[in-house]
């Protein structure tokens, strides 16, 4: 570019030096002239094309620092997401395994959960009831007999479920005055609602009770004494397993390690052992008795045939009546008898 | 438990094994650390056991303290489901962390409110339902 500015400019100076001299040797000449104006025109071109050429060049720098820029972009891009990627990673690893697994619940084990917690939760319907029976009034839609009952027996009917629900809720009885007075009062602006939601079973039970004697009626109440506590109560808590524990350590024994159960089941199975091993020794000892006595019977027959050899060895005389003899002992004793009856024998033979 | 001695620098332990692969679990006068604990923290749900355990001035031992925030993991699966007496275990286990309400607890007067209003609550549910 600068070479071919170069000529057209020398180009240009050599025309006008050309024109200079012909015009200082008073001889202008046309051509000379036509000559510097080609030059002049070229050189604004070649003029032109260098401030195009340098437009350009702005213009590519202006490119190239635009693309150093987004190159540093992407490149920040790049590691954010590298970044990015590599906590991804790391996280799930810890929490998502746990998450999937411990939540995890069938709709029968939620049933059986709120089976298991509901008696502790709330306290049965009844329960409140008669808390709530306590401050009712004689209700205006009421008939006869449960308006009669009511006048009857409010003094009890009113007192038993109220006294035992307090008692139990509050256990030691502490200031329960506060505790009955705050509770009924508000019941008394919706006492004929609460009577009509009161369960059918109401109507017989209240006959039932009218007929009994004062004294039965607690009997055939289902909500005597009911109790409800939506923790455990001091007698659960001194009957449980932290107390027993206290027990042992009371005792001087040393909780850890020791189970009662196992100490129970050792003991157990030591006197079942103990006895086992008294009937083996009794087998044995009997055992050893009847062979004691086996022998003792077999040593007595022994002598015995002993005895009835010497007999026949010695007497002789008469054989037939010492066999009968040996043979039959009883007869022995018949001696008579017997002789009689040998003789009888002996005359027939 | 109740009145044993506690020391501050009592181990810091993990949650008990569940019951069903706790075979091999050291016994305790013949229950696990998991029967223990849960018996336990649902005692801390009576009132009147919290009061007692205030006279006693447990509630302000750093290490009865210390244990208190360690029992919350039965606010969380899986040891959740075994609470049988939930709703008051959780709530006095959250108030247990208070430190106001450890030594508030001392007086009978909040024990008793707190078991009035407990009431309260049942009979008005059972009302509104």
């Amino acid at each position: 570019m600068d070479k071919d500015l170069d000529s057209r400019f020398e180009r240009l100076e050599k025309a006008l030096s050309g024109m200079i001299d012909t015009l200082a040797k008073n001889n202008p000449s046309e051509k000379v002239a036509e000559e510097l104006v080609t030059a002049e025109a070229d050189l604004f071109e070649a003029l032109k094309l260098l401030e195009q050429h340098q437009k350009n060049l702005e213009r590519i720098q202006q490119l190239r620092h635009e693309t150093a820029l987004y190159d540093a972009k992407i490149k920040e891009i790049a590691t954010s997401l590298w970044n990015m990627r590599k906590e991804l990673k790391a996280v799930p690893t810890t929490a998502e395994p746990p998450s999937g697994k411990k939540n995890q619940f069938t709709t029968a084990e939620l049933l059986a959960y709120a089976r298991r917690i509901s008696r502790n939760t709330l306290p049965l319907p009844g329960v409140t009831n008669g808390v709530d029976m306590s401050a009712a009034g004689p209700s205006n839609q009421s008939t006869e007999p449960e308006d009669s009952f009511r006048l009857q027996s409010q003094p009890t009917q009113t007192q038993t479920p109220n006294t035992s629900f307090n008692l139990s809720f509050t256990g030691i009885a502490v200031g329960t005055p506060g505790g009955t007075s705050s509770a009924p009062t508000p019941n008394t602006a919706t006492d004929t609602q609460q009577t009509t939601q009161l369960p059918p079973s109401q109507p017989p039970k209240t006959t039932a009770e009218d007929k009994l004697p004062q004294h039965l009626k607690p009997a055939i109440n289902p909500l005597q004494n009911a109790a409800f506590h939506p923790w455990p109560t001091e007698a659960q808590i001194r009957s449980g397993a932290l107390a027993s524990i206290q027990r042992l350590v009371d005792a001087g024994i040393d909780p850890k390690g020791y189970d009662p159960e196992e100490e129970e089941r050792r003991r157990k199975a030591e006197e079942q052992a103990r006895r086992e091993a008294e009937e083996r020794a009794r087998q044995e000892r009997e055992a050893a008795e009847r062979r004691m006595r086996e022998e003792r019977e077999r040593m007595a027959r022994e002598r015995e045939l002993a005895r009835q050899r010497e007999l026949e060895a010695a007497g002789g005389l008469d054989r037939r009546d010492s066999v009968a003899v040996g043979r039959e002992k009883p007869k022995q004793f018949t001696f008579l008898g017997a002789d009689d009856d040998d003789d009888d024998e002996d005359e027939d033979d | 438990m109740e009145s044993g001695p506690m020391s501050v620098d009592s181990a810091a332990l993990d949650p008990p094994a569940l019951p069903a692969d706790g075979a091999n679990e050291p016994k305790y006068g013949g229950h696990s650390r998991f029967e223990l604990e849960l018996e336990f923290v649902q005692s801390l749900a009576n009132p009147q056991y919290l009061n007692y355990l205030a006279s006693r001035k447990f509630l302000s031992n750093p290490a009865f303290v210390a244990y208190l925030d360690y029992l919350q993991y039965w606010t969380r699966p899986p040891y959740l489901k075994y609470l049988t007496f939930p709703t008051a275990t959780l709530k006095m286990l959250e108030l247990l962390q208070q430190e106001k309400f450890r030594q508030d607890i001392i007086s009978p007067d909040l024990a008793h409110a707190m078991m009035l209003e407990w009431m309260k609550t049942a009979v008005e549910w059972h009302r509104e339902g």
